[in-house]
C-alpha cells in the first residue's frame, strides 16, 4: 500500500489511469454481486380442468425472464420448456403464466420448475411443484377425459384413457374408428383426433376398452351459431316482433343448443315478441362453441304489417256487393291502410282499396247469382313493407235477376218448314236458374195469337203448323226466358222466306283463327248482317249456329262450332321385311277444311317425329322399308291448308323377316366352317403336339416277324423287364405260332410288388390279348369280384391297361382267322378268370409279370385254359414311343415297368374286317384318327 | 297355479304372453337399433338396476306374479327415467326410428304392466303403483348416460323375457288340469 501510495506519488501523471482503473473495478465487482439471480419463490399452480389451463404462479424478484419447464411427474418427460417473460400480477406483484396443455390435465401428474434468466444468467431451479393427475393409485378406477366437450368441426381433441389398477389396456375407439395411442403414465393412455367431422345428434363416443371393462366419453363436434335475416316488425303498432334464420345447423342439441335473445330476453327459435319498440334490437345467439351477434334498428311505422282482417261479410246484391271486416286492434284506425282483395268465381281478379283504417269494400260489375269467393290482405299505404297475412277465405253469391232476352233466329228446314232457334242462356245470360221459355207466335195479318211454354232445355221450336202462313203471310216469333226473378224482355223475329241472292262461297280455308268470310259491302243492307252456318253434310235437326253482324261488316272469322277433326284409322302390318301402313278416308264431317294429304311421321325415341313421306291426299297406304326387327311407331297426320290433325299411330314390333333368317343360317354356317377349317389346320400343323398331348404312342412288343403276312413264330421282342406270354389261339401250331422271349437282362423294379414272391405254380404271364374294352375312358381296375379275386390270387399279376388310343394295325399284327374273330368276341362284363372257359369270351387284360431276370423259359408258357379257349384273344399291345422301336436289339426305353393304363383302343388282328365289324367310331373320329396315324413318322 | 286360470280365462293368459312377446321383440329391436346409433360393442355387458328376487325363486303364484309385475313395474320407472334423461340431454330435432321404438316399447311396457296387475289381482295380490320412489338417476356424464340407458333397456328385455316364460309356465300347468265333466254328460253315458 505506501508502495502504492508512492507509486501514485512519484508518478503523479499516471494517477487518473490508476484512479480509473480502481473504479471500474469496483465497477465490476458491483455488477457481478447485481446479476446473481434469485430463484423464484412461492411457486404455486392453478390447475382449470375444463379450459386444460394451467396458471404458474411465483415471486421472481427483479429477473426479466423466466425459464419454465413442466414434465410428466412419472415419466419425467418434457412437455413444455420455454422461456417467458416476467408479466407481474397486479396484486401482490406475483409473476403469473397459463399454459395450456394439449392433454387433459387429469390424465397424469405435472411438474412444474422456474428459474430466473437474465441474458445467459440464470438461477437454480426453483423446488418443483406438482399437479397431481388422476392417475395416482389411490384413484383406481378406470377414467376417461375429457367428458361432454364440444368441439368445433376441425379441431383436435386429445382423449386419456386412465387404466383401472390391476387392468389391462385393450384399445381405444374414435366412433368406430381404433386410434393411436401413446402412453403418458403406467396408467395413463392418450389418443387425438384429429380434424374432426361433424358428430351425431347424440354425440361421438369415444370408447377406452379394458381387457375385460369398458368407459368412455361423448364428444360433440359443431359449429357456432350464425344465424341470418334479423328484422323486427309491428302487427299491433306497440309491440316488436323480430324474426330471424338460425343460418347454418350448429349441430349441437338438447342443452348444448343455440340459444338467442333480444336486447338481453330470452327467445325461443325463430321469432321473438317484445312488447315495446325499442327501436334498436341486439339479437345475441349462443352456443357453447362461440357467440354471434346481429342489430337491427327501424321507426315504428316504417315497420307496420297489418295482421289479417277478420270476420269478415257481405251485403249481398245481384250486381255488386260490400265487403265488410273488422280490425283485432284499435290503433288501425288511424293507419292508413292498402288493402288488396282477391275475388274469385270463374276467374280470379285482384283489386286494390286504400283508406284510412279501412274495414270495408265495394265491389261493383258482379254477376247475378254467381258464387263469389274473397280473401283480403293488408299493408301500410305510407310505408309500405310487405302484405300482411290474407284473411279466411269468404264466400257469398249474388241474388238473381232477371235474364237477358235470348238471341233468336229462325232456320228453313229442307221441307220448308220453319224452326225459331234461340241460344241457350249461359250463367252469365240467365242471372239465376231458368225456369222456361215461353215462345209467342203472332200472326200479323190474321192477328192471331199462339203462345208456347217450353222448358229450359229446349231451344227450338218447329213451326209445322204455321208452314202455310209463313209461306205467304208475315208472322212473327217473340222468345222470353223465365227465371224466378220473372221474364226477360222478349226477342222476336220476323218469321219468313229469305231473300237470299247472295251466291255461295264455294271454298273458305281454315286457319287457326276460323273461317275467314268476307262478302261485298251492300248499300241497301241497313239493319246489320247475320252470318248462319250449319253442317253441309246435316239432313234433318241440324245445329244452326249464327252470329249478328253490324250492318258495315264485310268479314267475319267462325271460330265455334266448327266440328273437331278426325283422325286417320291407322292400320298397320308386315309384309316380310316390310311395314305396310293403310288407312280409310277421313268422313267429310270430320275434316276441318279440304284436305291437301297424309304426313307419314316415324316417331322416334322421346315422341320425336320424323317425317318419311308427304302424299298426296289420294292416297290410303304407304310402306315402309327395309325395316331390321325391331318396334316401330308410326303416325299418319292428314293436313288441309291450316295445318296437321293430331294424327293416328299404330305400332309394331318387327318379326324375324324370312330373308333375314336366311342370310343368318348362312352367317352362322360361314362362321361354324370357318372354325373347323381353322381348327383342322392348327391341328394338322400341331399334329405332333397334338398326338403327344392327347394321343400319345402306346408301347407295343417288338416282334421280329411280320404276323400279318406269315403264319410263323410270332418272335416278341420282350419288354426287358418283363416276360411276355402270348395267349394264342388253341388252333394254332404252338410250335410255329409262339411268341419269342428275350430274356431279360436287369432287374425289375416294380411298384413294391418286385418284392413279393413269384408263384411257380401260376406261370407269370403277360397275357396278350387283343380284347374288348369297356368302351368307359376310364376302367376301375377290378370292375367285377372275379377279376379282383383272381388278381387276389395271383398277387404277381398286374393289371395292364392303356392310355393311349392305338389305330396303328401295323403296330401290331395277328394272323387272320376270321372263325376265331367271330367268335371271340364277348362283353367284358362277362368275363370271369375263374372261368378259365373256352376261350370264347372277352379276357379281362391280367398279366402275369416275371419279375426279375430269370425268366422261367424262353418258350412260351402257354396258360392251361388259355390252351382251350376259342377265337379271338384281346392282348396287350406295346407301342415304342420312339421312331427307333424297330432295333430289335435295343430295349424300348419308354416301356417302364408294366404300370397301370387305361386303353381306348381295340387291338384287332384283322384290320380291315375287324375295323368294319367292331370299331364304330364316328367318322369324324375317324378322320381324326387317321390324321393322327399318318402323322405318326 | 290351477287357481290363477280357473279365475282367469286362459286367452286372458295368452293375451298377456303375447304381449309380453311384442315388449320382447320391441326391446330387442330397440336395442339393436341404439348399439347402431352408438356405436356401441356388440358384446358390452350392462349393469343390473332392478333387484327384486326372480319369480321362479317363489313358491306360489301369486308371489310369482307379485314378483313379475313389481319387476316390470320397476322397469317402467327406469325406462321413462331414460327417456326424460335423452330428451333433456342427448336428443336431436329430428325424428328417428329409434325414438319412435322407443316410444312404442314404453306404451306396450305399460300395457304389459297393466296386464300383470290384472293377473296378480286374480290371484289375490295387490298390483302396485307405477310410482318409483328411489333415488331418480343422475349421470355423472353423458357416456355413463349411455351406459345405464342401456342397462335399462337390458333390463327391460329380461323381464319382459322372464314374463313370457312365466306366463308360459302357468299356461302348461292350466293344460295339465283335466277338463270339468259335467254331470249331466256323466249321466248320459251310463245307460
Amino acid at each position: 500500500m505506501p508502495r502504492l501510495l508512492n507509486i501514485l506519488t512519484s508518478k503523479p501523471n499516471c494517477g487518473p489511469v490508476w484512479v480509473a482503473f480502481v473504479l471500474l473495478g469496483i465497477s465490476v465487482l458491483n455488477s457481478q454481486a447485481k446479476i446473481v439471480l434469485t430463484v423464484p419463490q412461492q411457486v404455486s399452480l392453478s390447475a382449470n380442468f375444463f379450459s386444460q389451463q394451467l396458471t404458474i404462479s411465483w415471486f421472481g424478484g427483479e429477473a426479466t425472464t423466466f425459464d419454465l419447464i413442466i414434465l410428466r411427474t412419472e415419466f419425467n418427460e418434457t412437455v413444455f420448456y420455454n422461456t417467458v417473460p416476467a408479466v407481474m400480477n397486479q396484486d401482490g406483484g406475483r409473476h403469473q403464466w397459463t399454459w395450456t396443455s394439449v392433454e387433459p390435465l387429469e390424465c397424469t401428474s405435472l411438474s412444474v420448475k422456474i428459474r430466473s434468466r437474465d441474458g445467459i444468467t440464470k438461477s437454480e431451479w426453483s423446488e418443483p411443484q406438482i399437479l397431481k393427475g388422476r392417475d395416482l393409485p389411490s384413484n383406481s378406477v378406470q377414467q376417461v377425459y375429457p367428458q361432454d366437450k364440444v368441439v368445433p368441426v376441425g379441431g383436435n381433441t386429445t382423449f386419456c384413457c386412465i387404466v383401472e389398477e390391476g387392468n389391462e389396456f385393450r384399445d381405444f375407439l374414435y366412433g368406430s374408428i381404433k386410434m393411436n395411442v401413446k402412453r403418458l403414465s403406467r396408467r395413463s393412455y392418450v389418443t387425438t383426433a384429429v380434424n374432426q367431422n361433424l358428430s351425431g345428434p347424440t354425440g361421438t363416443n369415444v370408447l377406452c376398452r379394458l381387457k375385460n371393462k369398458l368407459n368412455g366419453s361423448v364428444i360433440f363436434v359443431g359449429y357456432p351459431p350464425l344465424p341470418t335475416n334479423f328484422e323486427c316488425i309491428t302487427n299491433d303498432l306497440t309491440s316488436a316482433v323480430c324474426y330471424w334464420d338460425g343460418g347454418r345447423v350448429t349441430n349441437l342439441y338438447a342443452k348444448r343448443k343455440t340459444s338467442y335473445s333480444i336486447n338481453k330476453r330470452d327467445c325461443p327459435d325463430g321469432k321473438c315478441v317484445l312488447p315495446e319498440w325499442d327501436g334498436n334490437w341486439t339479437l345475441l345467439a349462443v352456443n357453447p362453441l362461440g357467440q354471434y351477434s346481429l342489430t337491427y334498428s327501424a321507426e315504428l311505422l316504417h315497420r307496420v304489417v297489418p295482421v289479417a282482417p277478420v270476420n269478415l261479410s257481405a251485403t249481398d246484391d245481384a250486381w255488386n256487393t260490400t265487403v265488410n271486416w273488422h280490425w283485432p286492434y284499435s290503433s288501425y284506425n288511424t293507419l292508413a291502410l292498402l288493402c288488396q282483395v282477391q275475388l274469385a268465381s270463374h276467374n280470379i281478379l285482384l283489386r286494390n282499396f286504400s283508406g284510412v283504417g279501412l274495414q270495408s269494400v265495394f265491389l261493383p260489375h258482379l254477376h247475378p247469382n254467381t258464387k263469389y269467393r274473397v280473401q283480403i290482405q293488408c299493408g301500410s299505404l305510407n310505408h309500405f313493407l310487405k302484405w300482411g297475412n290474407w284473411s279466411k277465405e269468404f264466400n257469398f253469391t249474388t241474388k238473381s235477376y232477371v235474364p237477358e232476352a235470348p238471341d233468336v233466329w229462325m232456320f228453313v228446314n229442307r221441307d220448308n218448314s220453319v224452326r225459331v232457334m234461340w241460344k241457350p242462356l249461359t250463367q252469365w245470360q240467365s242471372h239465376g236458374v231458368l225456369t222456361g221459355y215461353e215462345v209467342t207466335l203472332w200472326s200479323l195479318e190474321e192477328n192471331e195469337n199462339q203462345t208456347n211454354n217450353l222448358s229450359p232445355k229446349d231451344n227450338s221450336l218447329n213451326l209445322t203448323d204455321w208452314a202455310s202462313i209463313t209461306a205467304d203471310k208475315k208472322a212473327i216469333a217473340s222468345v222470353k226466358a223465365n227465371n224466378v226473378k220473372g221474364m226477360s224482355q222478349p226477342s222476336s223475329i220476323m218469321l219468313g222466306l229469305i231473300d237470299d241472292k247472295c251466291a255461295p262461297l264455294a271454298q273458305t280455308i281454315y286457319t287457326s283463327s276460323g273461317f275467314p268470310l268476307s262478302w261485298q259491302h251492300s248499300d241497301n243492307s241497313t239493319g246489320g248482317y247475320l252470318v248462319e252456318w250449319c253442317e253441309a253434310v246435316c239432313t234433318s235437326d241440324c245445329a244452326v249456329d249464327w252470329i249478328r253482324l253490324d250492318a258495315g261488316s264485310t268479314h267475319v272469322s267462325i271460330k265455334d262450332s266448327i266440328a273437331p277433326s278426325i283422325s286417320v284409322n291407322l292400320e298397320i302390318n308386315q309384309q316380310d321385311c316390310d311395314v305396310v301402313l293403310s288407312w280409310e278416308e277421313i268422313p267429310l264431317a270430320g275434316r276441318r277444311g279440304f284436305l291437301l294429304g297424309y304426313k307419314v311421321y316415324r316417331v322416334n325415341n322421346f315422341s320425336n317425329f320424323t317425317l318419311l313421306d308427304d302424299l298426296s291426299p289420294e292416297m290410303r297406304t304407304y310402306t315402309v322399308k327395309d325395316l331390321s326387327t325391331s318396334t316401330y311407331k308410326f303416325t299418319v297426320k292428314a293436313y288441309t291448308s291450316a295445318g296437321e290433325d293430331t294424327g293416328g299411330t299404330a305400332a309394331i314390333t318387327l318379326k324375324q323377316c324370312a330373308d333375314g333368317l336366311i342370310l343368318e343360317i348362312l352367317t352362322s354356317l360361314g362362321i361354324v366352317t370357318l372354325l373347323l377349317t381353322t381348327v383342322s389346320c392348327f391341328c394338322y400343323k400341331k399334329r405332333r403336339w397334338v398326338k403327344k398331348a392327347f394321343y400319345p404312342d402306346i408301347p407295343e412288343p417288338k416282334l421280329p416277324g411280320d404276323w400279318s403276312r406269315t403264319q410263323g413264330p410270332m418272335d416278341v421282342k420282350p419288354f426287358p423287364h418283363s416276360m411276355v406270354h402270348i395267349i394264342e389261339k388253341p388252333e394254332w401250331d404252338f410250335s410255329k405260332d409262339t411268341l419269342v422271349i428275350i430274356p431279360e437282362e436287369e432287374d425289375y423294379e416294380g411298384e413294391g410288388i418286385g418284392d413279393e414272391p413269384v408263384d411257380t405254380d401260376e406261370p407269370q404271364l403277360l397275357r396278350y390279348y387283343n380284347q374288348v374294352v369297356d368302351e368307359r375312358p376310364i376302367r376301375p381296375r377290378f370292375p367285377d369280384s372275379s377279376v379282383s379275386s383272381s388278381s387276389s390270387v395271383d398277387s404277381a399279376n398286374t393289371d395292364v391297361t392303356y392310355t393311349g388310343i392305338q389305330t396303328s394295325h401295323s403296330s401290331l399284327v395277328f394272323p387272320s382267322d376270321s372263325q376265331g374273330f367271330s367268335e371271340g368276341f364277348q362283353p367284358h362284363s362277362g368275363l370271369s378268370l375263374s372261368s378259365r372257359n373256352k376261350g370264347e369270351g372277352y379276357h379281362p387284360q391280367m398279366h402275369s409279370v416275371t419279375l426279375g431276370g430269370n425268366l422261367a423259359s424262353p418258350e412260351p408258357i402257354v396258360e392251361p385254359h388259355a390252351v382251350g379257349s376259342e377265337g379271338y384273344k384281346p392282348q396287350n399291345s406295346w407301342l415304342l414311343d420312339s421312331p427307333t422301336e424297330g432295333d430289335e436289339n435295343s430295349p424300348a426305353p419308354s416301356l417302364g415297368s408294366p404300370t397301370s393304363v387305361a386303353s381306348t383302343q381295340f387291338l384287332l388282328p384283322d384290320r380291315e374286317r375287324h375295323e368294319e365289324k367292331r370299331q364304330q367310331p364316328s367318322s369324324a373320329a375317324n378322320w381324326f384318327t387317321n390324321l393322327l396315324s399318318s402323322a405318326k413318322p | 297355479m290351477g287357481n290363477v286360470m280357473m279365475a282367469v280365462s286362459r286367452t286372458k293368459v295368452t293375451a298377456v304372453t303375447n304381449l309380453a312377446a311384442l315388449v320382447e321383440h320391441e326391446c330387442t329391436n330397440l336395442l339393436i337399433l341404439y348399439r347402431k346409433q352408438e356405436n356401441l360393442p356388440e358384446d358390452m355387458e350392462s349393469d343390473r338396476l332392478v333387484f327384486i328376487s326372480h319369480p321362479s325363486s317363489q313358491l306360489d303364484t301369486k308371489s310369482k306374479l307379485q314378483s313379475l309385475h313389481t319387476g316390470l313395474g320397476k322397469c317402467y320407472s327406469l325406462l321413462e327415467r331414460a327417456i326424460a334423461l335423452e330428451e333433456e340431454e342427448l336428443d336431436g330435432v329430428e325424428t328417428t326410428e329409434y325414438k319412435n321404438t322407443r316410444g312404442r316399447l314404453k306404451g306396450e311396457l305399460l300395457n304389459l304392466l297393466k296386464s300383470t296387475g290384472g293377473l296378480l289381482k286374480a290371484a289375490g295380490g295387490k298390483p302396485i303403483k307405477v310410482l318409483d320412489d328411489s333415488e331418480p338417476y343422475q349421470p355423472s356424464n353423458l357416456f355413463h348416460l349411455k351406459l345405464w340407458v342401456y342397462s335399462v333397456l337390458m333390463e327391460v328385455k329380461f323381464w319382459s323375457s322372464t314374463a313370457i316364460a312365466l306366463l308360459r309356465e302357468l299356461q302348461a300347468v292350466a293344460a295339465k288340469e283335466p277338463p270339468k265333466k259335467s254331470k249331466k254328460s256323466t249321466r248320459s253315458t251310463r245307460r
